[in-house]
């Protein structure tokens, strides 16, 4: 059956190099490695370019106006003649929408990805990888649009009505949860069998009035708001949370399911509940993928530009007070997109420089959250890694 | 066909082994000698394989066993250079095949690994068509015409007693094949590139015992024509299939002889042991 | 301690915070899209009336003319009695003028320096055509004459100021309603022609139709008077500023037979991703903005993808760890993180202002641009993909004496081309999605469609800029409703279809890898 013949078809090669050979291939190996490096290279190293590019620009504004104007000025008239470029309400807009974005998207998030990866059956969770899949997919300009176009009118025509609705669906189930757990944590030190039932009525009852009150006067709150316009901080805000969310949920579950199985065994086996498992173990365990999750979740936020140039009001001013989400307010990215129409004219004024300086803001600050980021996936690897 | 006759090698340098002579150098003159010389194998600090000293009659079947991480099969990776993938794999001594410095400075890698093939633990048949699979080696190596191609798959397929089975469906994806045929197909697809020296790396322990027999009864017709280096967990199995049957404990060549002999009388204890049980 | 009850309540509230959040994503994601999707297929399927039967006819060339006219004919025959009774009206109102004129006249008489002024002005008034000049220039006699008159003469001046004021207001009305008409319908007989098409042709669609027809029965107005709160909106019936005029059954056909006048008929539109728009988006199709968008992803793949690639390689079967690989990673992931707006300005100071890859905003630089922006997206999917190759095929392949590029290029890369297409459309989703980069390096907001030829000299437009532009910059932002959401339901669709199909091609590999 076997063939001996067969051997004669292999080719005549030998198994040792001639020198030339063998210098033409370490050669081939040697060059071909290195155009692969060069053009990794090059894909790389953009970002310096980036970085680079955007530094030139701005540092003729830094040259001619200063820094103190820029960072500190409430005054933004970059069209006026001579012009005034104080930027800190842009930069407090910024601020304001990025805070609420995170503090919309990161509970959200984290609430999200704990359902996913420990709550929900494998096959729910096949379906909702979809969805959070499809809501990163959305273009911002869609976004941008219904914020504009369908959520701003909402807000402006019946903006009580969805702060009021919004109380209720967050407050209300918080307040009772609340209630039922001061009810039972305050009677803790009653001993004795017999009163423990009936303190413990008494004191969820009292502790439930005042939490109805609390409920009943924060919807009235709500609804006496006055909203003068649609497109404001507290618009861009949800949109930018909902934005951020799929990076959040996405994130943190990765920290969440690198906890590993065993941690968790090691709780449930010990009497605790889900929820004290992930709370006590998991969670802090998994703390520093999550705090990377915020961290991208507020890169996000802040370098968004359709949303916030579209829906935000691109009002340059600081709202009165400081954290009135009802206001218009403008933010760097969408500077820089409004601007640069005009300020494009007269490049190598001021008020085109001005724009790349804000540039580098939002690239110096994406990098630092990115750098943190970073640490922060790297520590989460090295402790669960056990070193 | 290298011509360097194993006796000029001899002559060069003659190699401390623990096996005076192969059984029968005569026979085996169509080949190439495979030899280690105090041949070790490092990963980082850590010495896998310990100062081994043999060498591989050509044309026979030689067994490796030895308890799990004995290195084993980091020795069998070794003689076609496998371990080259491995970061911190480095080697010291000297391993020969046909005369040449498997880690000589100049050898041609891609040649050796041509002229000794290798069949793995877990079946790995590419994702292609089964004609696909076992045409990959021949495309590398050499032009062939269409017609030459499509016999060298028939005849490694024939080889590997697996042309009946596939015959009609050669077009088909071979993840499709079951485990066993999967591991005929990788032992076809070693063949197409004509080898001189077989190397398996327990090939059987991932198929069930019918599968099991099929390949073993394989290696029994391929006996003579390839120089067989099986690493096999199963001691039965290399009783069944070998000439030659090494022990390796810790890195370190134990004992080696042939199979009769060593399974009925070894000459060492802690071969004894490990054959009779008692470890490992 | 808590009791275990409680312990329980708090474990599922937990659970249930958790569940809120899913649901209200799922819910976020149909509230976006629904509408989108909803007002967005209007764009394409919706009730024609015979307005846009004519424009395709004229503008683009499709459709039958015979049948049209004929159709045509009807719908004029319906629209006949408006014409009527806007008709009746003119004669009535001429009719008073014409009692002013009388009085105008006899003021003339007088056998003086003023009669003969007078004169001389109704003269001039009986050449002017136009109703609303002849009422100017009877009440400026009037108030003229007013104070030279003598007692003789108050009846005829009050005769006159009575009907000039009541003929102002009514004009002015008359103008209003008339506004309203050709809105609806179309010009007007005997209105002079005009360029623009969108003064040529009535409503379109019979959505827009039935808006304009209730802006032409109702009179909108804002109520202040409670100044605590916002304005409060009003609508009266204009047919009580009417009452007892020849007008008023104007109304009532207006209302009852629009359809007869219109002829609304389902149609599906299939043309609007083709078609160029016309005068300003208030016709035609989005044709040039999706051609756009076209030429930029396109751009943008072909520049990312291979060095996406090459890179994903390097990264994964070549680079040795050290300090330069990692640095190289970094890079990556901090190139990821760059806002898309900073790809804007960095595109227009390097690639335009510096390197000068075209002249000014150009298809090429925008691709460019976004190439870039989705490179750290294509590089991470390529090199998972990559890494996902099972060692065992790589292995297979270096034991049959395969070298490493051989490997590389027969083994590995067939075999994570699944993953790294999965990725390549994903990045692909995002390229033809994102705004910012592109505005100051590709986007105008009204451009035709480019040859392939144009795409490395000439800026273009864009779905997504277009989008920004029609619903923040255009003239008329809430009479092209249909086109904003036709584009936002477009893009979207492109984005999710390329999105669902990476979704399912993953769902595929990996259903092939577990056997």
């Amino acid at each position: 059956m076997v063939d001996m013949g067969n051997r004669n078809h292999a080719p005549a090669d030998d198994l040792i190099l001639s020198a030339r050979a063998n210098f033409r291939r370490k050669a081939g190996a040697w060059l071909g490695q290195g155009i692969l490096f060069a053009i990794t290279s090059v894909a790389a190293l953009a970002v310096l370019f980036i970085f680079y590019f955007i530094a030139r620009d701005s540092i003729p504004f830094f040259a001619s106006r200063g820094f103190a104007e820029f960072f500190t000025d409430t005054a933004w008239y970059p069209s006026r003649e001579p012009g005034h470029f104080g930027a800190l309400p842009i930069f407090v807009g910024s601020g304001l929408v990025t805070l609420g974005a995170v503090f919309l998207a990161v509970p959200l998030g984290v609430a999200a990805a704990v359902c996913l990866s420990d709550v929900l059956p494998f096959s729910v969770r096949q379906v909702v990888k979809p969805i959070i899949e499809i809501l990163a997919a959305i273009p911002s300009v869609a976004y941008g649009f219904f914020a504009l176009v369908v959520f701003a009118p909402l807000l402006q025509d019946a903006g009580n009505k969805v702060l009021m609705t919004a109380w209720w669906i967050l407050a209300g189930p918080t307040l009772l949860l609340l209630v039922m757990v001061l009810g039972d944590l305050s009677t803790t030190w009653v001993k004795n069998e017999k009163h423990v039932r009936a303190a413990r009525i008494t004191a969820t009852l009292l502790i439930g009035c005042v939490a109805a009150y609390v409920l009943v006067a924060g919807a009235r709150f709500m609804g006496a708001i006055t909203i003068i316009t649609g497109t404001n901080a507290l618009n861009v805000s949800v949109i930018l949370g909902i934005m951020a969310l799929p990076t959040v949920v996405s994130v943190s579950e990765d920290a969440l399911q690198a906890a590993g199985r065993e941690l968790r065994e090691g709780s449930y086996a010990l009497g605790a509940t889900r929820a004290e498992t992930l709370c006590r173990t998991i969670l802090p365990a998994a703390s520093s993928g999550i705090l990377a999750a915020a961290m991208l979740g507020i890169m996000r936020a802040l370098g968004e530009t359709m949303v916030v140039w579209m829906a935000s009001g691109n009002a340059a001013q600081i709202p009165e007070p400081f954290f009135n989400y009802l206001m218009p307010i403008r933010t760097l990215t969408a500077t820089i997109a409004g601007d640069m129409g005009e300020a494009d004219h007269v490049t190598g004024s001021d008020r085109y420089h001005v724009l790349f300086a804000m540039g580098l803001c939002l690239l110096a600050f994406s990098f630092i959250c990115n750098l943190i980021a970073e640490w922060f996936v790297a520590r989460q690897r090295r402790k669960l890694g056990g070193e | 066909m290298n011509n360097i006759p194993t006796s000029e090698f001899a002559v060069r340098r003659p190699p401390a082994v623990s096996v005076k002579t192969p059984r029968n150098p005569a026979q085996a003159g169509n080949g190439n000698q495979l030899m280690a010389d105090s041949f070790s194998v490092y990963y980082g600090p850590f010495e896998a394989v310990k100062k081994v000293s043999c060498a591989f009659p050509v044309g026979e079947v030689t067994a490796l066993i030895g308890p799990s991480g004995c290195g084993k099969s980091t020795f069998l990776r070794a003689i076609n250079r496998m371990n080259d993938l491995i970061p911190s794999c480095h080697v010291k001594g000297l391993l020969y095949f046909g005369g040449k410095r498997i880690y000589g400075p100049k050898l041609d890698v891609t040649v050796l690994r041509r002229r000794i093939g290798m069949v793995f633990q877990k079946p790995n048949p590419f994702p292609k068509s089964i004609y696909d699979n076992v045409a990959y080696g021949p495309r590398l190596h050499a032009s062939c015409s269409r017609r030459d191609l499509d016999e060298r798959v028939e005849t490694s397929l024939r080889k590997a007693a697996l042309w009946d089975e596939v015959k009609d469906r050669l077009q088909a994806n071979a993840l499709g094949l079951s485990g066993g045929q999967q591991q005929r197909l990788c032992l076809a697809r070693a063949l197409a590139v004509n080898p001189e020296v077989l190397l398996m790396d327990e090939p059987t322990s991932a198929l069930d015992p019918k599968a099991t027999a099929a390949i073993e009864d394989l290696i029994d017709a391929l006996r003579g024509a390839y120089t067989i280096i099986i690493v096999t967990h199963n001691m039965q199995q290399a009783a069944r299939v070998s000439d030659l049957t090494a022990f390796l404990y810790e890195g370190s060549l134990i004992e080696v002889g042939a199979t009769s002999q060593l399974f009925t009388n070894p000459k060492e204890k802690r071969t004894e042991d490990y054959i009779t049980g008692r470890f490992g | 301690m808590m009791r275990l009850q409680t312990r329980k309540l708090l474990d599922r509230a937990f659970a249930g915070v958790g569940v809120f959040a899913i649901v209200l994503m799922a819910l976020a994601l149909i509230a976006i899209l629904l509408p989108i999707f909803q007002r967005g297929a209007g764009a394409y399927v919706f009730r024609a009336t015979v307005e846009h039967r004519r424009q395709m006819l004229d503008l683009f060339e499709r459709g039958d003319e015979d049948v049209l006219v004929k159709e045509m004919q009807k719908a004029l025959e319906a629209r006949q009695p408006v014409l009527e009774a806007l008709a009746s009206y003119r004669a009535d109102q001429s009719e008073r003028l014409n009692e002013a004129i009388g009085a105008a006249d006899r003021l003339a008489q007088r056998d003086d320096l003023l009669g003969r002024r007078i004169a001389r002005a109704v003269e001039q008034l009986r050449h002017t055509a136009d109703l609303r000049q002849q009422i100017d220039r009877l009440s400026r006699i009037e108030q003229l004459m007013r104070p030279q008159s003598t007692p003789d003469m108050t009846d005829d001046l009050d005769l006159i100021r009575d009907i000039t004021s009541e003929l102002e207001v009514q004009a002015a009305q008359y103008g209003e309603l008339t506004e309203r008409l050709r809105q609806l319908l179309g010009p007007l007989p005997g209105d002079e022609p005009r360029i623009l098409p969108r003064f040529r042709y009535g409503q379109a669609r019979w959505d827009r139709a039935l808006i304009k027809q209730s802006q032409l029965l109702y009179i909108e107005e804002w109520d202040y008077s409670d100044a605590s709160a916002m304005g409060r909106r009003v609508l009266s019936p204009r047919r009580d500023l009417f009452a007892d005029t020849a007008l008023y059954p104007l109304f009532e056909h207006i209302e009852n037979d629009l359809e007869a006048m219109l002829r609304p008929r389902w149609t599906f539109y299939g043309r609007f991703l083709t078609d160029h728009s016309v005068d300003a988006h208030f016709f035609g199709g989005i044709g040039p903005e999706a051609l756009g968008t076209f030429y930029l992803t396109l751009g943008a793949m072909l520049f990312a993808v291979p060095l996406g690639i090459i890179a994903a390689i390097y990264f994964a079967e070549y680079a040795k760890p050290g300090r330069t690989v990692s640095f190289l990673r970094s890079c990556v992931s901090t190139l990821a993180g760059v806002p898309s707006i900073v790809f804007g300005l960095f595109g227009l100071a390097f690639f335009i202002y510096t390197i000068r890859v075209s002249p000014g905003k150009s298809v090429l630089a925008g691709s460019l641009t976004l190439g870039l922006l989705i490179l750290p997206t294509v590089i991470r999917a390529a090199e998972e993909a990559i890494l996902a190759v099972p060692r065992e095929y790589k292995e297979a392949a270096l034991a049959l004496g395969a070298g490493r590029w051989r490997t590389v290029l027969t083994v590995i890369l067939p075999a994570a081309l699944p993953g790294i297409l999965t990725g390549t459309v994903i990045s692909m989703g995002r390229a033809a999605g994102e705004t910012a980069p592109i505005i100051f390096t590709a986007a105008v907001s009204v451009g035709v469609a480019l040859q392939p030829t144009e795409v490395f000299t000439q800026a273009t437009p864009a779905l997504s800029w277009n989008i920004y532009n029609l619903a923040t910059e255009h003239e008329a932002v809430d009479e092209i409703r249909h086109v904003q959401y036709g584009m936002v339901t477009t893009l979207v669709g492109i984005v999710l279809l390329l999105n669902i199909a990476a979704i399912w091609m993953r769902a595929r590999i990996s259903r092939k890898l577990r056997g």
